[in-house]
C-alpha cells in the first residue's frame, strides 16, 4: 500500500492578529492510501473545504508539509496534473454554458472519458445549453459531479457532491462511483456531512471537527467501535463506571449511554446486566463525538 | 487487490498553457462574435449620423465636419470592451483553472498569451477596416471610423496594424493587472489601487503643471511621432502583465 | 445481536445463508467483488474482506482468471458451524431464562414439541 496524500502538522490560519486569527485547519497528520474512497467528515465549517484546498494548493498551508504522490502540491504541475477538485462552490465564467465546461474539462485530464461524460448528462439530465448562472443548485452539483467521474484524475475531490441533488440523482451518483470505482480504481476522496449515505461506500474516515482532525481509522473499525448501552439508569451507570463513553442521554428511570471499543465479553457482560445494545451508525458517532469532548472512539478495540 | 491505476502521459508544458488559452475562448461569442457585432453597428449608426450631417452642412462646412471627425471616439468602445474582457477572463477563469489541475504560473502565461493573440487579432480586423476606409473615401462620405487621430489617422498598413496592435494590448493588461489586484485582495485592494493610482495620477499632473513641463510632454510625444508613442505603451503592459503573475502567484480561489 | 459489525462479516454471513439455503450451490459461482459491490452498494473493498473471510475458511475457492466457487462440502460444513453457533446463541440464553422462571429441561422440550405441532 502507498500513500497518495501525506500530510504532518499542518496548521492553517487566517489572520495576522492573534486575537481575530481564524484556525482553518489545525496540526492536521493523516496519510490517504491509493485506491480507496476516503471520508471526510465534520460539520459544516469544521475546515474540509480548506483542507482540500490546502492539499491541491489553492491554498498556502500556514505551517507544516504536505506531500501528494510524494510531493509538495503547490504550483507542482506535475501533482496537479492528477488532481480533480471542483468545489461545492465553484465559480465558472459568466458566460459559461454546460457545454463549454464539458468541452474545456478534456484538456485537463489525460484520462477524461467522453463517451462516460456523455452517458453521465444524460443519466443526470443535465441541461447541456444552459448556462452555468442560470442552473439550479442541483444541477450545478451535477456537473461537479459528471466532471469529477469522468476526469477519472487518479486523486478526485468530491466536496459536498449532493447538494441540491434529490434522492435519485444522490443514488445514481453513489452507484456509479462505486460501479466505475470498481472498473477504474482510483483514490477518492468524498467530504460530506450527510454520513449515514455512504458510510457504506467508504473504506476510510477522517473526521474533522473545528480544524482539527478527529477520527483517522478504517470504516469498519469503526463501524463495531461504539456501541450504545440502554438500559435502568442504575445499571447504566454500573456498566459504564469503568468504560469509556461518548455521550450519554437519559429519560426518567432509563438511561443510554454510547460506549467506545466494546468488545464481545462486554457485549456479553451488558446483555448479563440486563441492558440492551443498539448499534451506532457511523453517523451518530460522528455527532457524538463532535458535540462532547474529543475521544478517541476506537481506543480499546481489540485487535 | 494489487491494482494499478492507468497512469496516462504527463501533457507537454505548452499544451498545459495552450488549454487555458482554449479556456478563456471556450465561449467565442463573448471573445469574438459580440464584439466584433457591437463594432459593426457602431459603425452604421455612425455612417447614418454622417449622412445627416453632411446632407445638412453643405459644401462650405463639409472639411470641416470631416476634420471634426476624425477626433471621433466611436471606435474606442472596443477598446474598453477588451478591458472588460481582460477582468472577467482573470477574474473567472482563475478559480476554474485552479479546479481543473493548472498552476498559477501556467494560468497567468496562458491569460497573457490569449490577450496578445486578442489583440493581433483585433488589429488586424481593424486594420483591414482603415484600408477599406481609405480605399471607398471613407466608405463613400470621406468619413472617418478607423483611421481617427489616436490611431495615426493615414499610415501604411503595417505602421496601422502596430498603432492597434499596442493600443490593444495596453487595454488588455490595464484590465489583467486590476483584476489580479482583485482576485489577490478582493475589493478593498482594489479600492486602495484605484486610490494609489489616483494620487499618482493627481501627483504626476501637479508636479508637471508647478514645473511648467507640459511643453515638454507634448513635445516629446510629437517628437516620438504616434507609431513612438504608442509603443511606449509597450512599457507599461509589461509591467502590467508581470505584476499580474505576481499578485496571482500568491492568490487562492477563496471567496 | 446487533448490526454494528462490520459490514464485511455481515456480507460473508449473508453468502453464507444463500449456500445453506441452497440459492448459491456447491460448484457454482459467487457474484464477484465488484458485483456484490455494486448490488450492496458497499465498498468494492469491503466486499473483497467479506469475500476473502470464506476463502481463508475453505468455503469458497478461486478459479483463477475466472473468478469464486463454492467449494465442495461447504454446505455441510457451514450448517455444522450454524448447529454450533445455535446452540450458544439461543439454547444457552434459553436454558438460563427457563431456568430463572423455574422451567425444568423436561417441561422445556414439551413446550417446544406443542409450539412446533401448532
Amino acid at each position: 500500500m502507498t500513500a497518495v496524500v501525506e500530510v504532518a502538522g499542518l496548521s492553517k490560519h487566517y489572520g495576522g492578529e492573534r486575537g481575530s486569527r481564524v484556525h482553518a485547519v489545525t496540526d492536521a497528520g493523516f496519510a490517504l492510501e491509493e485506491n480507496r474512497i476516503h471520508g471526510l467528515l465534520g460539520r459544516n465549517g469544521a475546515g474540509k473545504t480548506t483542507l482540500m484546498q490546502l492539499l491541491t494548493g489553492q491554498e498556502f498551508a500556514s505551517s507544516g508539509e504536505i506531500r501528494v504522490f510524494g510531493q509538495n502540491p503547490v504550483e507542482n504541475a506535475k501533482v496537479l496534473d492528477r488532481v480533480c477538485f471542483i468545489k461545492e462552490s465553484q465559480r465558472y465564467p459568466d458566460d459559461f454554458r454546460v457545454k463549454h465546461v464539458l468541452a474545456t474539462a478534456p484538456r485537463f485530464f489525460a484520462d477524461w472519458d467522453e463517451d462516460f461524460a456523455d452517458e453521465l448528462v444524460e443519466r443526470f439530465r443535465v441541461p447541456v445549453g444552459r448556462r452555468m448562472k442560470k442552473l439550479s443548485r442541483g444541477q450545478l452539483s451535477a456537473v461537479g459531479v459528471i466532471v469529477g467521474l469522468a476526469s477519472r484524475a487518479p486523486l478526485t475531490f468530491f466536496d459536498e457532491p449532493y447538494l441540491g441533488l434529490d434522492a435519485v440523482a444522490r443514488r445514481l451518483f453513489y452507484d456509479t462511483l462505486l460501479a466505475d470505482f470498481a472498473e477504474h480504481p482510483r483514490t477518492v476522496v468524498l467530504s460530506t456531512h450527510l454520513i449515514d449515505e455512504v458510510s457504506n461506500l467508504l473504506e476510510h474516515v477522517l473526521v474533522i471537527d473545528e480544524g482539527r482532525i478527529i477520527i483517522d481509522a478504517d470504516a469498519d473499525e469503526l463501524r463495531g467501535s461504539a456501541v450504545d448501552v440502554v438500559g435502568p439508569r442504575g445499571a447504566v451507570e454500573a456498566f459504564t463506571s469503568d468504560r469509556e463513553v461518548l455521550h450519554r442521554t437519559g429519560l426518567g428511570g432509563l438511561a443510554s449511554a454510547t460506549v467506545a471499543g466494546l468488545d464481545e465479553a462486554g457485549r456479553t457482560a451488558a446483555r448479563d446486566a440486563g441492558l440492551e445494545l443498539a448499534a451506532v451508525s457511523l453517523q451518530q458517532l460522528v455527532i457524538r463525538t463532535t458535540i462532547g469532548e474529543s475521544v478517541d472512539p476506537t481506543k480499546g478495540t481489540p485487535e | 487487490m494489487t491494482t494499478m491505476t492507468a497512469v496516462s502521459a504527463p501533457r507537454s508544458a505548452p499544451s498545459r498553457v495552450w488549454r487555458i488559452v482554449r479556456l478563456i475562448t471556450a465561449n467565442p461569442t463573448t471573445t469574438v462574435v459580440l464584439p466584433w457585432a457591437i463594432l459593426g453597428t457602431i459603425f452604421l449608426l455612425n455612417w447614418l449620423i454622417w449622412l445627416l450631417i453632411f446632407a445638412n452642412v453643405g459644401a462650405e462646412g463639409m472639411t470641416d465636419a470631416q476634420e471634426g471627425i476624425q477626433w471621433s471616439g466611436a471606435a474606442f468602445y472596443i477598446f474598453v470592451y477588451m478591458l472588460v474582457l481582460a477582468v472577467q477572463a482573470i477574474n473567472l477563469s482563475f478559480p476554474l483553472a485552479l479546479g481543473y489541475g493548472s498552476t498559477r504560473r501556467e494560468f497567468s502565461l496562458g491569460a497573457g498569451l490569449t490577450f496578445v493573440l486578442l489583440a493581433a487579432m483585433y488589429a488586424v480586423g481593424m486594420t483591414v477596416g482603415a484600408a477599406l476606409e481609405n480605399a471607398t473615401g471613407g466608405w463613400g462620405l470621406g468619413g472617418t471610423f478607423f483611421r481617427t487621430i489616436y490611431f495615426g489617422g493615414d499610415q501604411p498598413w503595417y505602421l496601422q496594424l502596430w498603432i492597434y496592435f499596442c493600443w490593444f494590448l495596453f487595454f488588455f493588461f490595464t484590465g489583467t493587472i486590476f483584476a489580479s489586484v482583485y482576485v489577490r485582495w478582493k475589493a478593498l485592494g482594489l479600492i486602495a489601487t484605484f486610490a494609489v493610482v489616483g494620487l499618482a495620477a493627481v501627483g504626476v499632473i501637479a508636479l508637471l503643471t508647478l514645473s511648467e513641463s507640459w511643453n515638454m510632454v507634448w513635445e516629446t510625444i510629437a517628437h516620438l511621432g504616434v507609431v513612438g508613442s504608442v509603443s511606449v505603451l509597450l512599457i507599461p503592459s509589461a509591467v502590467s502583465a508581470l505584476l499580474g503573475y505576481l499578485l496571482l502567484r500568491r492568490a487562492t480561489t477563496r471567496g | 445481536m446487533d448490526d454494528s459489525r462490520p459490514i464485511f462479516l455481515q456480507i460473508a454471513e449473508q453468502l453464507e445463508n444463500d449456500i445453506i439455503s441452497g440459492a448459491l450451490p456447491e460448484e457454482t459461482q459467487v457474484p464477484s467483488t465488484n458485483e456484490l459491490a455494486a448490488y450492496l452498494r458497499i465498498n468494492p473493498a469491503t466486499a473483497g474482506k467479506g469475500v476473502n473471510l470464506l476463502v481463508d475458511q475453505g468455503i469458497l475457492y478461486k478459479k483463477r482468471g475466472i473468478g469464486m466457487f463454492v467449494a465442495d462440502g461447504a454446505r455441510a460444513r457451514l450448517v455444522a458451524q450454524r448447529r454450533d453457533q445455535f446452540r450458544q446463541q439461543y439454547l444457552a440464553p434459553l436454558l438460563a431464562e427457563a431456568e430463572k422462571l423455574g422451567i425444568t429441561p423436561g417441561q422445556l422440550a414439551d413446550m417446544i414439541r406443542t409450539e412446533a405441532h401448532s
